[in-house]
This record gives C-alpha cells, sequence and structure tokens, in this order.
C-alpha cells in the first residue's frame, strides 16, 4: 500500500514543516511531513491544542540521472485556542531506520472567537476523522435554516437563509422542495444566474464547503410563534470506504450513497404591534417609510380627469401595503388606483417604492380640496409607529362642456344621494317633558279631574236646558209674559210718529200695539180679535169695569182717529192713556 | 243669551284646564334646564364622559324624561359603552315608544352588540296591535284622550241645544265619536303602561354570562350571553333571576350581571 521507490546512495529525510508559525485563533494551517524515501508506520505527532480540519498525501517522482521520491502528508489545523504550543515530533521507519521531525513552535494570538467542538474526533485525530465519515453523515452533509432574527414584530422583514453545508462529495442532487411556511408572506431573493457558487465556511471548528441554496424574506402575518418549515433536498454522495491507513488514502475507494438533508425548524416569535399610539390611519406597514404626493394639474374643467400620484418608497412590506386612506372630495368621481411596483429584493430585506395613480373625474365646477394624506407605519427599530403626511392640493374646477345650461329635464342629469358613512342621530336639544320620576299626567289625579271636566259640563248643561224646556214648556204663559214688552215696542214707535207729526201713522201704531197686546195677553188669535171678545174675556180674568170701558173707549178713539181728525183729546192724552191701560191691565192680571 | 253662555262657560274651562295642567306640563325648575343643556354642550364639544355626568346629575335630582336618557344614551355610544347605550335608549323608549330617533338609534346600537339573537316572530295581529299601542307617548295619549272626551261633551250640550233635526242628528253621532275616541285613547295608554309593567327587561352588563338551567352555581350552563342584550325578567329567586331571550330561550342568571331599564 506504500509507495515504493529506490533510492540510491541518498540519505533518507524526514522533515516537518508549517506554512506559517504565528496565526491568529480562527486560521487554518497546515503541517506537512515529508520523506524523501519510501516509510512506513508513520506515527504523526499528538496536535493538541488544535483542531484537525482533514489531510491529504501526495507524492512525487522525479526520474533523471537519480529517481527520487517524495512523499508528503499534509494535515490541516485550525488553531483554536491562543497561546504558545508545540506540534511535537512525529516518527517513521525508513531503510530500517527510524527518523524523526524536529517538534515546530505555534504562536497562536486572539483573533475571532471559535466554538469549541466537543466532539471526542480532535483530541484523537488519527482515527477520529476516518471514522467520522463513516458513522455520521448528518455532520457530513447539513442544510441549515439561518434567520437573522428570531423575534420580530408582525410585520417585520426576516430573512431566512438555507445553506448547505458539506465535507462530501455530491454527485448528484434533486431539486429542493419548496417550503411552505404556513403564516409568512415570503419573497425569494433571487440568486445571480443559475448557479449556486461555493464557498468554504468553518462551522464548529470545521472546515465545510458551503452553498445558500435558498434566501427569502419572510413577513410574518400573525402573531405568536411561528415556525420556518424545513427544506429537505436528496443528494447522492459518494462516501469514501473506510480505512485505517492515512497514506490509503491516496487510493481512496468510493461508494454511492443516497442521503436526504434536512434542516431543523426554526421558531420566529412574532410580538404582535402595539396598541400604544397606533395611529387612526396605520393599515399594517412596517419598516421605515417615505411618501410624496403629486398631481398633474391643479386647475381643470369638469369632467376632465385628474391624476393624483402616490410614492410611497422605503423598506419593508411595500407589497403588502394596503389601499391608502384617501380622502376625496366626496364629488369626485373616484377609481381604484393603478399601483406599480418597483421593487428590489436582496440580503438586506425588501425595498423600492410603490406607485399609486388615482384618476379622479371633477363631475362639478367649484373649489376643492384634497386632504393631506396620511400614512402611518411601524419602525420596528424603533419601536416606534411614525406618521407621514403628504400634500394636499387646491384643485380649481372651471365649468366643463357637458354640464352648461341644460335646460332640458332628464333624469340621466339626476344623481342618487350617497350614503357615506353610518352614525347614530343627534342628541335632542330641547326638552319639554322633564318631570320628577313617577309624575306621570297620564293616570294623575289632575288627569282624571280634567277628564271628567267635560261630562260634569254636559250634565250642567242638560239640568240648565231641562230647567229651560220647563219655563218654556207654557206657550200662553210666555206669550202673556211677554205681551207687556211687544206693547211698549209699539208704544215707542208710537211716540215717534207723535214727535214727527204723522197722526194716522201715530193712531195705528196705539191701536196695534193695544191689539197685539191684548192678544198675547187675552191668548186669542189676532183675527178673532174684536170689541166683544176683548170685553168677555177681561170680564173673565175678572178686570174691572171702569177700566174695560177706558179700554174700548180709546180702541174707538183710535180707530176714529184713524180716518177722520178728533178734535177734543190731544194726541199726547191718548198715548198716555193707552200707556196707563196696558199698566193697569198688567197690574190686574 | 245662550250662545253668550257656552261661550263664558268654555272661557271659564280654559282657565280651569291651564290651571290643572299647568304643574304637570310645565318644565321643572330652572336649574336642571341649565344641567340639561350643559349636558347637550358638554356633549357638542365631545367631552362625553363629563355631559355623562351633568345629564347623571339630573337623573340624580330624581328628575327623567325621554331626551334625557336618549342623550345619556347617545353619549355612553360615544364612549363605547354599548351596555349602558342600550340600557338608556331602551329607558328612552319606554318613556316614549313612538320616537322616530330613539327607535332609530336603538336599532343601530343592537347592531353592536355581541349577540345576534332571532326573533321569535310575533303573530302579525299582536305585533301590529303591539307596534299601535307603543306609537305614542301615555302622556300624548292622556292629553288627546281630554281633548276627545272636551269635544264629545261639547258636541253633547250642542245637541241638548240644538234646534233643527239635523243638527241634532249630526251632533249625536259626533259625540257618540268623539267619547269613543276618548274611552279608547284612555284604554290604549292604559294598555302601554301595563305592557311595559308585564314586561320587565333588563339589559345585559357583565361581558360574559353564563345562564344556569336553574337558581343554583352548579346547574348546568345553557348558553353564554354578552354585554348589551336585553332580556325579559320572568321571576326572581334568592339572587338569581329568571329571564327569557327575544329567541325564546329561558335560564337563569345572578342578580348582578345585569340593570333593569
Amino acid at each position: 500500500m506504500i509507495v515504493a521507490g529506490k533510492a540510491f546512495g541518498q540519505q533518507p529525510k524526514f522533515t516537518a514543516s508549517v506554512d506559517k508559525n504565528t496565526m491568529a485563533t480562527g486560521e487554518e494551517f497546515v503541517v506537512t511531513f515529508t520523506i524523501n524515501t519510501n516509510g512506513e508506520q508513520f506515527n504523526p505527532p499528538d496536535f493538541r491544542g488544535f483542531e484537525v480540519e482533514g489531510n491529504s498525501s501526495q507524492s512525487s517522482e522525479s526520474i533523471g540521472s537519480t529517481t527520487s521520491v517524495s512523499i508528503s502528508y499534509q494535515v490541516q489545523l485550525l488553531a483554536v485556542k491562543e497561546g504558545d504550543f508545540t506540534i511535537g515530533s512525529a516518527s517513521i521507519i525508513a531503510n530500517g531506520h527510524r527518523l524523526i521531525t524536529s517538534p515546530i513552535k505555534i504562536k497562536v494570538i486572539k483573533g475571532r472567537a471559535v466554538p469549541q467542538n466537543t466532539q471526542p474526533q480532535s483530541s484523537a485525530p488519527d482515527n477520529g476523522i476516518q471514522h467520522a465519515s463513516a458513522t455520521d453523515l448528518s455532520k457530513l452533509l447539513f442544510i441549515k435554516a439561518i434567520v437573522d432574527k428570531t423575534n420580530v414584530y408582525l410585520g417585520q422583514q426576516i430573512n431566512v437563509t438555507y445553506r448547505l453545508y458539506t465535507r462530501v462529495n455530491i454527485e448528484q442532487n434533486q431539486a429542493a422542495s419548496t417550503p411552505e411556511l404556513n403564516g409568512f408572506w415570503s419573497e425569494d431573493i433571487k440568486q445571480q444566474g443559475g448557479q449556486v457558487p461555493m464557498h468554504i465556511e468553518v462551522y464548529k471548528g470545521t472546515r465545510y464547503e458551503v452553498a445558500d441554496l435558498k434566501k427569502t424574506i419572510l413577513f410574518p402575518e400573525r402573531s405568536g410563534d411561528l415556525t420556518v418549515d424545513p427544506l429537505a433536498m436528496t443528494f447522492i454522495i459518494s462516501v469514501p470506504v473506510q480505512s485505517s491507513d492515512p497514506l490509503a488514502q491516496f487510493f481512496q475507494d468510493t461508494k454511492q450513497e443516497k442521503y436526504e438533508a434536512k434542516s431543523t425548524p426554526v421558531t420566529i416569535h412574532v410580538k404582535p404591534l402595539p396598541d400604544a399610539g397606533k395611529p387612526a390611519s396605520f393599515t399594517g406597514a412596517v419598516g421605515s417609510f417615505n411618501m410624496e404626493s403629486s398631481i398633474d394639474k391643479t386647475e381643470l374643467k369638469a369632467n376632465d380627469a385628474l391624476n393624483y400620484k402616490v410614492k410611497v418608497t422605503g423598506s419593508g412590506n411595500i407589497k403588502l401595503l394596503k389601499t391608502l386612506s384617501t380622502n376625496f372630495p366626496a364629488d369626485f368621481e373616484k377609481y381604484d388606483p393603478k399601483t406599480t411596483d418597483t421593487v428590489t429584493e436582496n440580503e438586506n430585506g425588501v425595498s423600492g417604492s410603490r406607485f399609486y395613480n388615482y384618476l379622479l373625474i371633477p363631475r362639478h365646477q367649484g373649489e376643492f380640496n384634497i386632504d393631506p394624506l396620511n400614512f402611518s407605519y411601524f419602525n420596528p427599530a424603533t419601536n416606534r409607529y411614525v406618521i407621514v403626511t403628504a400634500k394636499g392640493f387646491h384643485i380649481k374646477v372651471d365649468k366643463g362642456p357637458n354640464e352648461s345650461n341644460v335646460t332640458a329635464f332628464s333624469d340621466a342629469e339626476k344623481q342618487d344621494i350617497k350614503m357615506l358613512s353610518k352614525d347614530i342621530r343627534y342628541i335632542k336639544t330641547t326638552d319639554n317633558n322633564l318631570a320628577k320620576n313617577g309624575d306621570t299626567f297620564f293616570g294623575s289625579i289632575g288627569y282624571w279631574l280634567l277628564l271628567l271636566v267635560g261630562p260634569a259640563l254636559c250634565y250642567g248643561a242638560y239640568v240648565y236646558r231641562n230647567k229651560l224646556i220647563e219655563q218654556n214648556s207654557d206657550l200662553v204663559k210666555v206669550k202673556s209674559r211677554k205681551a207687556g214688552k211687544i206693547a211698549a215696542k209699539h208704544l215707542t214707535n208710537a211716540q215717534a210718529q207723535l214727535s214727527a207729526g204723522n197722526v194716522s201713522e201715530f193712531y195705528e201704531n196705539v191701536f196695534t200695539g193695544l191689539y197685539g197686546y191684548l192678544s198675547d195677553k187675552l191668548n186669542i188669535q189676532y183675527a178673532d180679535l174684536n170689541k166683544e171678545t176683548i170685553e168677555s174675556s177681561l170680564k173673565d180674568k175678572k178686570v174691572s169695569g171702569s177700566l174695560i170701558s177706558r179700554l174700548l173707549e180709546t180702541l174707538d178713539l183710535c180707530e176714529m182717529a184713524r180716518y177722520a181728525p178728533v178734535k177734543h183729546i190731544s194726541q199726547q192724552e191718548v198715548f198716555e192713556k193707552a200707556k196707563g191701560i196696558i199698566n193697569d191691565i198688567e197690574n190686574e192680571i | 243669551m245662550i250662545l253668550r253662555m257656552k261661550f263664558n262657560m268654555l272661557k271659564r274651562f280654559v282657565y280651569l284646564v291651564a290651571l290643572l295642567a299647568a304643574p304637570l306640563l310645565s318644565s321643572a325648575a330652572e336649574g336642571t334646564g341649565a344641567l340639561f343643556s350643559k349636558g347637550n354642550d358638554l356633549y357638542a364639544k365631545g367631552q362625553y364622559k363629563e355631559s355623562l355626568a351633568a345629564y347623571q346629575q339630573l337623573i340624580d335630582q330624581g328628575y327623567q324624561s325621554a331626551a334625557v336618557y336618549f342623550n345619556m344614551g347617545n353619549a355612553s355610544f360615544k364612549n363605547d359603552d354599548i351596555a349602558s347605550a342600550v340600557l338608556y335608549y331602551e329607558k328612552a323608549h319606554k318613556l316614549a315608544p313612538g320616537d322616530d330617533d330613539i327607535n332609530y338609534n336603538l336599532k343601530y346600537v343592537n347592531l353592536k352588540t355581541t349577540d345576534k339573537i332571532e326573533e321569535v316572530p310575533e303573530f302579525f295581529l299582536s305585533r301590529r296591535w303591539h307596534g299601535f299601542i307603543l306609537s305614542f307617548s301615555t302622556g300624548t295619549l292622556a292629553v288627546w284622550s281630554i281633548i276627545f272626551v272636551l269635544l264629545g261633551s261639547a258636541i253633547l250640550a250642542l245637541y241638548f241645544f240644538a234646534g233643527s233635526v239635523i243638527v241634532k242628528r249630526a251632533s249625536f253621532y259626533g259625540m257618540i265619536l268623539f267619547f269613543f275616541f276618548g274611552v279608547f285613547t284612555v284604554f290604549v295608554a292604559n294598555r302601554q303602561l301595563s305592557y311595559f309593567e308585564d314586561h320587565p327587561e333588563a339589559v345585559v352588563f357583565s361581558p360574559s354570562v353564563n345562564v344556569k338551567s336553574g337558581p343554583v352555581d352548579n346547574a348546568n350552563t345553557l348558553f353564554v350571553i354578552h354585554d348589551g342584550t336585553k332580556v325579559n325578567v320572568l321571576d326572581n329567586s334568592n339572587g338569581w333571576t329568571k329571564i327569557s331571550l327575544a329567541n325564546g330561550n329561558e335560564g337563569w342568571i345572578k342578580q348582578g350581571d345585569f340593570k333593569e331599564i
């Protein structure tokens, strides 16, 4: 198994060398053991204080005038601890002699911290390296999900890198399954070109070939503990066949093996956004943003279009921004905004800008104001809400061509009144019914009394009417009671005629006055009234004879005086006489 | 002469009505009016808590009116206290069942409560009847009943004194009609009072209340109701109250969990 060569007259020489003597912790260096002839029973020194990263062997043969053979064995070491170390002597047997190398002093100064590998392989490097490859593939090939932070606010961006670590030869791989990432909104970072660049990285003190399989920016969509799903990938790898001899690796035998690597899930603690100080215009933007607004014209005609543009720039969940809480004049016709995103995703997160282009059409002339637009976001770096305001505009709308002087009534010009919002009705500003508790009008004593007023008055009216009816029931009585008044009326007329000098009318009035009076008083129809009936009924009523004769005498006089002048008695005397008669009859009946 | 006498009667009657009704219909002392407008001013400024306190002072002094309760409901609503808003609106509704604003706000605020309860549809006649007897406040009905009875009485008096047959006949039927209206309004007002007395209601104030199957702590929980829900009060038994919901479900809750309307 050992490469053999011939050495002629050549002193076997066995040396040890390092590529550098002074280094910082975390740096690697190579120790090379070289022998210029064949050797056996190579016994490497103890690399105490270092970690063994790997080893390789090389042999070269130069055939010329003299054939020389040189075999070298290289050990890659990693400086872990600071201090002065000595790499002890290695020994080998060549040509029957035992050769040893001189020890090498190494000085390690403080550099970057290196995690101590607790695996026993560092203390027993000579066989540990070999065994590790056989026993634990998961140490040689694994995928790690690396997140830049695990404690975030809702909507705060997290970078996740799925990184492949390998120390074996990958023959073939199958496409990675895409993790589902429930609870997140994710944005993949595109890798340049199709190739995945490989580089060397030391992880837990071990060198790995490393490739970033997938880089994603995650935005948590709900609070709580969310899990970043693992990424799984299947590889076909070539594994070296176990061998105990270090130099045997020159003839390394390999076998192919199928292996599925899977990253471990990572838990992210997502805090809800604080309620304190949350502005009304906040719609969930998290990050750091700026905003500006612009308008293409401030003066236009009705029914012309107006473009109102808002540009939001910054980094954060820019693609998740909801519509802005714009406040356009209610009389403007507005359309949903056209949004254009210019967003780049890289290791620093998602950043870029979003344009909102609102198309507005004022339908009526007038002066309008577009209020300053508020946009608020949560800045996770300062744990504060920030409000940015874009400036407002004053718009002057002139009369448009279509709006002018429409004289015909048409339904098309009418608009429905839009309900903009709902609210409770406003408070009552006057109160006329404030009353002490329990003082309700209905059912109170006052109420019942008032209710009884009507019927009580009715009863009163009823009683009063009955009394009237009773009084009026005797028509004759009523007439005779009223007779005096009627006679008096006729006599008053007569007096008026007397003073006017109308003699015949005077007598006629006196006559009808007396006749009417008697008709009522004696209850005799006017037509039936004559001297005989008057005389007999007066007698019936026990009126004195002298009075009756006085009455008849006066009646005769009046009758006569209507046709012929009367001389023996003055008109004034007749009048007084008639009055006296009526008075006397009233007294006697 | 008869006419003059009637006129005199009417005049005297008006005086009497004014005398009797004045203390009932006029608003209370001036201080209360000032408190009311103070509450209104505070409300207009958006200081709902302070405005509520001003109205509450009125209530504490023993006064009440539909307008005060309505405004208190508004202030509570603006304070995000839905349960109180429901309570005050219901109180206002009780005092002025036909008021449009009160009914609108009550409906609106009921949309904001947690529990959605499907009302058991009432028989349409009884629904119409309840809607009818609740369409005017008892105060309004009382005034109308007095007016109807007075008009009826006046027409009856006209009947007593009327000469012509046509007037007599017309006044007779008119009298019957007005008296009927008068009695009917009294009846409706009476029905309204007893409707509220027979249907004591309450509003749940605790955020979450377990409704039990019996008036004991270890009874089964039948369902859970939340603040702002209106319940009918059916029965009381040592610290527990039997309630029913509009959907017909019944159960027992503790007396501290609700406030009666």
